[in-house]
């Protein structure tokens, strides 16, 4: 009896988890590792060191999502996500990066077939260690037919990944208590990778972040700021860092105004007395300062796609995927808004953005290569 | 004198009997002609004739019609026994919440096609130690007149399960329900109920889209049951669901509120006339 007692107390204890994941201000991410560590790759043999960010769509590639293009489609079928969650493991075999920052990574979402999407990719590239940290956690999202999800950001890696910190962004302010309890929890993901640190004083950070896209108020303002201040706090200790991420923030000098360029039919814009008039998402001039948010970022840190270059098009890193120039023809990219830094130095033109991945998410990656390590 | 107390002793065994037996939707016990009980949760029931219970959610009847029959067999050791065969049509409910915005719990590009769901049951309930038991088993049928896609589900406990049957073709479900007095107008209802969804995930072409994962529910419930009369009770308890999932093992105490972050007392009420 007292078995049967204890038995269903445990039950009942394990029954009353959080339907909707909320986090502190610091908590410990989610650890990974592939199934077989490349033992060859996961020890630094000096030369440079190649980083990528991406914000992979949770690897639906171009499917019509509702939630970020004029799509009506919710829960992606087996071929598309399959398709391009090969694609993605292909294309990061093939440019071969040492460390990767992921945003938009599901982990057990209906919408993707409750792939385990970390687990995958370190089982079918080059990588072997990964951390997560959870954006969007709920076991069920009562709206358009979502249902479970659990989304965030990660860092892979094929060096072994120290202490990890999941860094909570503060909450949007222009949203309803409702709908802010089912939405987004962005974070910035802070791991330490021993292997490449020069010296015990000296430890190497990879960092992550995806700030808000939607919000109206000065929520993406904190955001940058709170950023900076990871940054700065790495720099100013005398540490050294590779970071990037979908900042949902433009270059400083690129246009502000993408309204008519993302617009749905049916919605308009731009038309006094129509609320809102701006597309939530596809304007950048918000608050007092949002065009310039990133200029101090150029300021301090070396940027992997140099200023003199962030607003041609061939560094454009997105368009939604149902952005058109015209009929039956796509808009790939038309705004940059994912960005690599680091307090060290980029090997010259090493930057680059995969602009042929525009199939595989409506974001493309960018790489860049950190000089030799040794020689710092 | 004598003709009384046989009378009254008639008389309440008959209440005694019909009391426990009526109240128990779940037993093997039919209710009476002309005789009838609901609940906030549990089905209308009424007694069309001797040998023959209808039962049916008349709240749910125009988005999920649906209808339960329970006749009596021939006792088996002592057991009554009773065979009950449910149908339920929940195309109209799901392509209801098939749906965008709020309480869109379906893929809204997704329509469900004509679906029968036939459950059969066989009962058996004798009272062990003090205790009414019943045991059932049985099976489910899920018929589909059309193309179902696989994403057509709702991943939630109680739920999931159940319409997985759709998508097997077939389920198969076992429990026990315990019943018993405590004290004074004071009982004590317990159940256990298994499902099982054999073969479930088998048509998955990798390893990891897995919308059809998850063959097994265990569903619990515990209630105090007050019994105000013969015509009114109250019941207050929980329900704990475990089962596979698409996204792996979870248990959830029921009823729990998502704002709340917080599992509230299940509480019911019953009438019989």
């Amino acid at each position: 009896m007292k078995n049967f007692l204890l038995l269903t107390l445990l039950l009942i204890g394990n029954g009353c988890e959080p339907f909707v994941v909320e986090f502190p201000d610091l908590s410990t991410p989610k650890k990974f590792e592939a199934a077989n560590v490349d033992s060859n790759s996961k020890t630094y043999q000096g030369g440079g060191i190649k980083v990528l960010t991406w914000n992979m769509r949770f690897g639906v590639g171009r499917f019509s999502f509702f939630g970020d293009s004029c799509g009506e489609d919710v829960v992606a079928d087996e071929q598309t996500i399959t398709q391009t969650m090969e694609a993605i493991a292909e294309t990061l075999t093939v440019i071969d990066p040492d460390i990767v920052l992921l945003q938009e990574v599901d982990l057990g979402s209906k919408r993707t077939g409750y792939w385990n999407q970390i687990q995958y990719l370190l089982d079918n590239t080059l990588l072997n260690y990964g951390v997560y940290a959870s954006v969007w956690e709920a076991d069920f999202i009562p709206t358009d037919g979502i249902g479970r999800v659990n989304m965030g950001n990660a860092i892979l890696s094929k060096y072994e990944i120290g202490s990890s910190e999941r860094i909570q962004l503060r909450l949007r302010t222009d949203q309803s208590d409702l709908i802010q309890y089912f939405y987004l929890r962005r974070n910035i993901l802070k791991s330490e990778i021993p292997e490449l640190a020069s010296s015990s004083q000296k430890k190497f950070y990879a960092v992550n972040i995806h700030a808000t896209a939607f919000a109206t108020d000065d929520t993406k303002e904190k955001h940058v700021a709170k950023y900076l201040e990871i940054l700065d706090s790495i720099h100013s200790d005398g540490h050294v860092f590779v970071s990037g991420g979908d900042l949902n923030a433009v270059p400083p000098g690129a246009s502000i105004d993408y309204c008519m360029n993302d617009i749905c039919e049916g919605e308009s814009y731009h038309v006094d007395g129509i609320d809102p008039f701006h597309k939530e998402g596809s304007f950048f001039d918000n608050f007092i300062g949002e065009p310039d948010i990133l200029a101090p970022l150029y300021q301090l840190y070396d940027p992997a796609i140099a200023e003199d270059f962030i607003n041609l098009p061939e560094h454009y890193t997105h368009a939604p995927s149902t952005s058109m120039l015209g009929e039956g023809t796509i808009r790939k990219y038309d705004r940059k808004i994912d960005y690599l830094f680091t307090n060290l130095e980029w090997d010259d033109m090493s930057g680059h953005t995969h602009q042929a991945c525009w199939e595989l998410s409506d974001h493309m990656p960018i790489s860049a290569t950190l000089s030799n390590l040794t020689e710092d | 004198m004598v003709r009384s107390l046989i009378l009254l002793t008639a008389l309440l065994v008959s209440i005694t009997r019909g009391s426990n037996a009526n109240w128990d939707s779940h037993s093997a016990h039919i209710m009476p002609p002309k005789k009838w009980s609901v609940g906030i949760f549990h089905p209308i029931r009424y007694g069309i004739k001797e040998g023959l219970e209808l039962s049916s959610y008349p709240g749910w009847f125009f988005v999920l019609p649906n209808a339960s029959f329970k006749v009596p067999l021939s006792d088996f050791k002592s057991f009554n026994t009773a065979t009950r065969v449910s149908f339920v049509y929940p195309t109209p409910l799901l392509n209801m919440l098939s749906r965008e915005g709020i309480g869109g719990m379906i893929d809204p590009s997704l329509t469900i096609p004509p679906m029968l769901g036939i459950s059969g049951s066989l009962l058996m309930s004798k009272e062990l130690l003090g205790v009414n038991t019943t045991i059932k088993s049985g099976f489910d049928f899920g018929l589909v007149f059309g193309d179902l896609d696989a994403r057509s589900n709702i991943d939630l406990p109680i739920i999931y399960h159940r319409l997985e049957v759709f998508h097997n073709g077939w389920g198969l479900h076992t429990g026990v329900d315990l019943d018993r007095a405590l004290i004074r107008k004071f009982r004590i209802f317990m159940d256990l109920d298994l499902k099982l969804i054999p073969d479930l995930g088998t048509n998955s072409k990798t390893n990891n889209y897995s919308m059809r994962e998850g063959d097994y529910s265990i569903e619990h419930k515990l209630l105090l049951v007050w019994e105000r009369s013969s015509t009114f009770r109250a019941m207050i308890g929980y329900k704990l669901v475990s089962g596979q999932y698409p996204y792996g093992k979870q248990t959830r105490l029921l009823p729990y509120i998502p704002l709340l972050e917080r599992w509230v007392p299940l509480i019911e009420l019953q009438w019989l006339r």
